[in-house]
Formats: C-alpha cells, structure tokens, sequence
C-alpha cells in the first residue's frame, strides 16, 4: 500500500460556512439540473430529453428492459407514491419543519432570558455600588447627633445654673414682701381694733346726728336737681 | 470656647433615603427619628440664658452683702462643657465602613466582569438555525451527553428526558 500524505494544507480554525437550506436543484424529482446545463451548449433546451427518450426506445426495443408483471405492479405503486407525496408532502414538511422551529424559538428563548437575567444583575450590582459611596451620610448624621446631644447638655447645664440662682434670690424678694405685708395687715388691723375701741358711745351719738343731718342736706339737693 | 461649637452638617434626608437599601429601612427611620428628636430639643434651649437683673435684685433684697456674693459667685462660674466619648468610636467605625466597602465593591466589580464576559459570549454566538449539534455543546457546555457515565441511549437519566 502506498501512503498517501494526510493532514498537508494547513489547518485552519474558522468557522465552517453554514450549510445550505435546500439540496441541489432537481428536475422531474430525479435528474439533477446540471445535467442539463450541461448538454444546453451542443443540444439546446430539448437535448436531454431527446436522449432520454432515445435511450428509453434502445432499452425497450433491444429488450434489454424486459416488459413483464412487475413492470406493471412497479407502475401502479410508483403512480400511487408519487400521488401521496405531490398531494401530502407540503403539509407533511410544514409539520416537521414546525417541530423543528418549536425547538429552535425554545432555545432562542432561553439563550434571550439568560442575556437579560445578566442585563439586571449587572445594573443591580451598579446600584448597590451606588449605594456603598453614600454611607458618608450615615456618618454625617451620626456626628451631626454627637454634637446635638452636646451642645443640648451644655444648654441645659446654663440653664439649670441660671434658674437654681434665680429661684434663690426670688425666694428671698418673695419672703421679704411675704413679711412686709404680714407686718402691714397687722398694724391696720391693731389701728382699726384700737380706734374702734376709742370711739366712746358720746362720740357715736354725735356722729350719727351728724349723719342724718347731711343725708336730709343731699336729699333737698337730690330732689331740686330731679 | 474652642471645641464647643462642632459644626452641624446639613443633611440630605431625602438623598439619604434613597440610597438605603430596602431591608435597612427600619434602622434608617429609627436614626432619623432620633435625629429629629435631637434637634427638636436642641431648639426648644435657648443659647445663652437669659441674663440676671442684679440692679432690681440689689435694690429690692434687704440683706447686705447677699446678692453681691451671688452675682460675684455667678460671673466667677464656668460651667464645664460636655465631655465627648463617642468620636473616636465613630471615627473607628467610618474607618471599617470605609474597608469593608471597598472589598465589597471590589467584589461586585469581579461580579459585573464576570457577567460581561458571560453576556458577550451569548451575544456573539452564531444563530441557532446555522449550528450543529457540535457547535450547541461548545456554546451550551451542559447539553452535552455524557456518554462515559451513561453509555446506553437516551445517555441521561430517564428522569430528565
């Protein structure tokens, strides 16, 4: 055995071309377009079909093909084959190839679900970022506490010295009013008890004879102004 | 009085709130109501208590030298500012917020290069309709059958067909 050198050319990692959609071109379900293309040069369009025919006659008067029962019972099933496929076949293929875009959509699907569960996880995971840099907030409103709860006790602090001071200095002022007044009711009182002791009952006579004399002197005056 | 008037900050509550994730939001309202409660406080005080009437109080109390020892007692009183304890600490724990945070976000950003590299894969993959079965093993590594753990068709447990 001779061997034949392998592997010669250079290998190549591109990606294969994609593969065609539909096979070759066919005429009659049987012969393939290129023959024809073939013979158009020398014999026209109906070339081929005169050789067909020719050869068909030669094989037929030469009985090379001989004509028995089978040749019938291969007429009748081929001309019942050929019935149900150029009746069926379109739906036929439509099925299958909507089996097949079933399973290719299903894929699509997910591979499209992937890109976009990743698609949020990376603007989640931005936001949280996001979020991270504001925590000089916190920072800022715990100090911010700090320095309230400072300057409040120090507030406090003024005030309870100012208030204690001033209740003291009140607390005097008010005893000493307190006193003064006690003092004062005391003395009207012993004034009043001792005048009241004084007037003898001569006085009281006289007194009241004075008051009856000026209560008839407003009277006349009453009734000469009514 | 150095070191008495600590500058307080304008905060942005509203900025604030918005960058709190949504399960520390009960911690957030706590601080901001413990916060407003401060200052309410802090702005219920007046700064500077009002000043004593010494003339009135000289005049009026008969004792002699009474008001003139508390008025000297008074001028002479420093009330001691509030000593503050808790700075360090706050200092100490801006410190570690700062490291943790940027481990975190050094972290997330391996994450985020992770998920770009995946999502480039996927969108720089040739359309299914062109693949063969080979190319969808090498893009999708886990539709691959393995043939060495299950050597008889279907090639995976019948459970998963």
């Amino acid at each position: 055995h001779t061997t034949r050198p392998v592997h010669t050319t250079q290998q190549c990692s591109a990606p294969l071309p994609p593969l065609p959609e539909k096979g070759g071109e066919v005429r009659h379900g049987l012969i393939p377009e290129e023959f024809f293309k073939f013979l158009y040069p020398k014999t026209g369009v109906t070339g081929p079909y005169m050789l067909g025919t020719g050869l068909l006659l030669y094989l037929l008067s030469k009985e090379i093909y001989v004509i028995n029962h089978e040749t019938v019972a291969a007429a009748c099933i081929l001309s019942v084959i050929l019935y149900g496929v150029k009746k069926y076949g379109p739906a036929v293929a439509a099925f299958a190839d909507k089996l097949n875009e079933e399973k290719v959509a299903q894929a699509l699907a997910v591979k499209n679900e992937a890109i976009k569960n990743l698609e949020t996880a990376i603007e989640q995971e931005k936001k949280e970022q996001w979020r991270v840099e504001g925590r000089s907030y916190l920072f800022d409103a715990k100090r911010n506490n700090i320095a309230m709860m400072l300057e409040t006790n120090y507030r406090e602090r003024l005030m309870m010295v100012y208030n204690e001071v001033k209740k003291r200095l009140d607390y005097q002022v008010a005893m000493q009013n307190l006193k003064r007044q006690k003092e004062q009711d005391h003395m009207i009182q012993w004034v009043e008890k001792n005048v009241v002791q004084s007037i003898t009952p001569q006085q009281q006579k006289e007194s009241v004879a004075k008051c009856i004399l000026d209560l008839k002197a407003l009277s006349k005056s009453a009734q000469a102004v009514a | 009085m150095a070191g008495r008037r600590a500058a307080i900050k304008a905060i942005d509550w509203a900025a604030f709130a918005e960058r709190v994730p949504p399960n520390q939001k009960a911690m957030f309202n706590a601080l901001k109501t413990r916060s407003d409660a401060l200052s309410a406080r802090l702005a219920a005080l007046p700064e500077k208590p009002p000043t004593i009437d010494w003339a009135y109080y000289k005049a009026t109390v008969a004792k002699a030298g009474m008001v003139d020892e508390f008025q000297k007692k008074f001028s002479a009183l420093k009330v001691p500012e509030p000593v503050d304890t808790q700075s360090t600490k706050i200092d100490a724990q801006e410190q570690d917020a700062a490291k943790s945070s940027a481990e975190y976000v050094q972290a997330s950003k391996a994450r985020i290069a992770q998920y770009e590299q995946q999502l480039q894969k996927l969108r720089s993959m040739i359309p299914f309709e062109q693949m063969t079965f080979e190319d969808l093993h090498e893009a999708f590594p886990e539709t691959k059958l393995d043939k060495e753990k299950y050597p008889f068709w279907p090639h995976k447990p019948i459970a998963d067909l």
